[in-house]
């Protein structure tokens, strides 16, 4: 009785309809145009909330580190090791191991690499020795990250513009989606099972509005990060000189640039030293990364930058030490208000200050965030089908985005997972291994889109949830037999960057199963009433789900 | 801990804003409370979500304790609405009568 009123109520309010319905067209067709890249940046960028875990579980020789290593012997170690490998390097840089990383990784400049064209080299060490480690060769969590944002096969400013040009639809979409989602409050606990379109809209708008602060900032903060590509115009009038050029670099980050070598030979003084005088500073494990300039020349430079735990800003705060003597030169901790907003937005998106639970409150949200355009993608589906002049022969524009969906979200699942297959079963002596550990993932991800498009859309999804969720299963009892960590063992040794990752696989595997099963239970409906001039339609209003 | 308390503070606000709406209050009771009842959850919810804001402020200031706020708020949502669905239909299952045809109506 009352829900009919309120019903009636509401349906006697035109008031707002003309904007509505713009919002509401271009909420659609924002969101569908660039919805399958859009899913595919939310997933990826999800999990690469756990990129550091994902490495270390795809790097399964490098042990389990139960304690965190002295952080100045580990900077000396690796010091000392980048002085042999690199001799005279114009700039090397080390991340120092957390509690999230067991190796050190580190790139350097290679010497007398100039022309314009800078080489460099990159190597994950051990902290234990300093000598680099020896794991299978892997991209590890850094593909999905890389992925994240400038995709893969083609030139990363490419990818980068494409990031950029989703991201703005993606804001469009946002403020266009609250425009036209009507009653954000009244509807804020609203769900109505298993009424087709209804049910799927209901579920879309929870997704978004329980997470929208999440939403609005990770995708604001997204274009952030690559703003000086994205609007270069005002730098470029502003910056002219290269010592402008300097200055800038420092507001923005901690890897200090070299200056003109002198010729002269001069060891480092001990870099254990210098980081001991910034823990003394920042706390014991508050050092995040030490650079080097010149190292080994008379005018080398070593910066001991903090950390990212703990404080939500990623503006450079470092300690700068005469690399010959060892002397402090200067102390950084501030940057102008400009460079500090951006800074604050940067931390934001990665989000690498957060503890344990603030990680997994990004991650989750972060998941709600690619369910919500998952949704979205699948309602233009569930919405068109009911109004198909003949569901069995829907037009090329439908079956194309039915097609696109299946591979781009269930395909999606399956080919994340075969990559992390790859990582286990690929021999370790093949040549650009880590490569082919991406290629693999491609491969599987064209199979699936080859896959949607020769089976029936309804039997394509569920054979591409069920084969994903199998994978996903099966990964704990892969990393059983293919390396000596399995889960109980990683249970019994506290590690739980192992035993987390085989119980995630397991979680997920089991969303994905309810997902195939809710999709193999359903049967569409017939209308029960009948719509007036669809004669086609009458008694086969079918659903999301059925070809 | 703190995470723990500013967690359950969270979803306690949802729950008394969830019953403070109409929808909820047919599904879960079959009929609307009064609205001196309303107004009272909506207050306190309200209140709650400050008081967990409070928490999380006090313990981590403002920048990690508004972004952690966030994270609360959002999933203690979600989490209160999947308790809603899975209560109502659990009581639409115990009572079969109660679905009558017209309810079923898309």
């Amino acid at each position: 009785m009352k829900t009919d009123n309120v019903k009636r109520e509401r349906e006697q309010r035109p008031a707002g309809r003309g904007i509505r319905q713009s919002m509401s067209g271009l909420h659609i067709w924002a969101g569908l145009l660039m919805g399958w890249i859009l899913y595919a940046m939310f997933l990826t960028g999800t999990v690469s909330y756990f990129k550091d875990e994902l490495s270390q579980w795809m790097r399964p020789e490098l042990a389990h580190q139960a304690e965190l290593p002295d952080p100045a012997l580990v900077a000396q170690r690796v010091a000392d090791e980048l002085g042999a490998i690199a001799p005279g390097s114009p700039q090397w840089s080390m991340r120092l191991p957390d509690g999230r990383t067991n190796s050190v990784y580190a790139f350097w400049r290679t010497a007398g690499a100039e022309g314009g064209r800078r080489a460099f080299g990159e190597a994950a060490f051990d902290p234990a020795t300093g000598g680099k480690v020896t794991a299978r060769e892997t991209l590890g969590g850094d593909f999905f990250y890389r992925f994240h944002f400038q995709f893969h096969y083609m030139p990363v400013l490419w990818g980068r513009w494409i990031a950029g040009a989703a991201a703005m639809f993606m804001l469009v979409a946002i403020v266009s989606g609250v425009i036209t989602h009507k009653k954000i409050f009244i509807d804020f606990f609203t769900f109505r099972g298993g009424k087709g379109q209804r049910s799927w809209l209901d579920a879309h708008n929870a997704l978004s509005v329980f997470g929208l602060p999440f939403h609005a900032m990770i995708t604001y903060t997204g274009l952030v990060t690559l703003m000086a590509l994205y609007m270069p115009w005002g730098e470029r009038t502003a910056i002219t000189t290269p010592a402008e050029r300097q200055q800038l670099s420092a507001e923005l980050n901690a890897f200090i640039q070299p200056g003109k070598p002198s010729g002269q030979a001069a060891p480092l003084a001990s870099v254990a030293d210098m980081v001991r005088q910034a823990q003394e500073r920042w706390g014991q494990d508050a050092v995040g990364r030490v650079t080097a300039t010149n190292s080994g020349d008379s005018t080398a430079r070593v910066a001991v930058a903090r950390g990212e735990a703990g404080r939500v800003s990623m503006s450079p705060q470092y300690m700068l030490f005469d690399g010959p003597t060892g002397r402090l030169l200067e102390t950084r901790e501030g940057v102008g208000a400009a460079a500090e907003t951006r800074g604050v937005l940067y931390a934001l998106h990665l989000g690498r200050f957060s503890d344990t639970v603030t990680r997994w409150l990004y991650f989750l949200v972060s998941l709600m965030g690619t369910a919500m355009v998952g949704t979205g993608l699948v309602m233009w589906t569930v919405k068109r089908r009911q109004k198909l002049a003949d569901p069995e022969q829907p037009h090329i524009g439908f079956r194309i985005v039915e097609r696109l969906n299946i591979a781009s979200i269930a395909g999606l699942s399956v080919a994340m997972t075969a990559f992390l297959w790859g990582n286990r079963l690929l021999p370790a002596g093949l040549a650009e291994r880590g490569a082919w550990e991406i290629h693999l993932f491609f491969a599987v991800w064209a199979l699936t889109l080859a896959h949607a498009v020769l089976r029936p859309a309804r039997t394509a999804w569920i054979e591409q949830l069920w084969a994903a969720a199998a994978l996903l299963a099966l990964l704990p009892v892969l990393n059983a037999v293919t390396t000596d960590r399995p889960l109980w063992h990683s249970v019994t040794e506290a590690d739980w960057v192992f035993a987390g990752m085989d119980l995630m696989c397991l979680s997920l595997a089991a969303l994905h199963a309810v997902l195939a099963l809710r999709t193999a239970r359903h049967r569409p409906k017939p209308r029960t009433v009948p719509a007036k001039g669809r004669g086609g339609v009458i008694g086969g209003a079918l659903e999301e789900g059925r070809s | 801990m703190m995470h723990l308390l500013s967690f359950v503070l969270c979803l306690a606000a949802f729950a008394a804003l969830a019953l403070a709406t109409e929808r909820q209050q047919h599904d879960l009771f079959g009929r609307p409370l009064s609205p001196a009842a309303t107004r009272l959850l909506r207050v306190a919810g309200t209140g709650v979500m400050l008081l967990a804001l409070g928490v999380l402020l006090d313990w981590q200031g403002w920048g990690l304790g508004l972004v952690m706020f966030s994270g609360h708020t959002s999933l203690a949502a979600g989490v209160v609405f999947c308790a809603a669905i899975g209560l109502a239909s659990a009581r639409r299952r115990g009572k079969p009568a109660a679905i009558s045809p017209a309810s079923r109506r898309v």
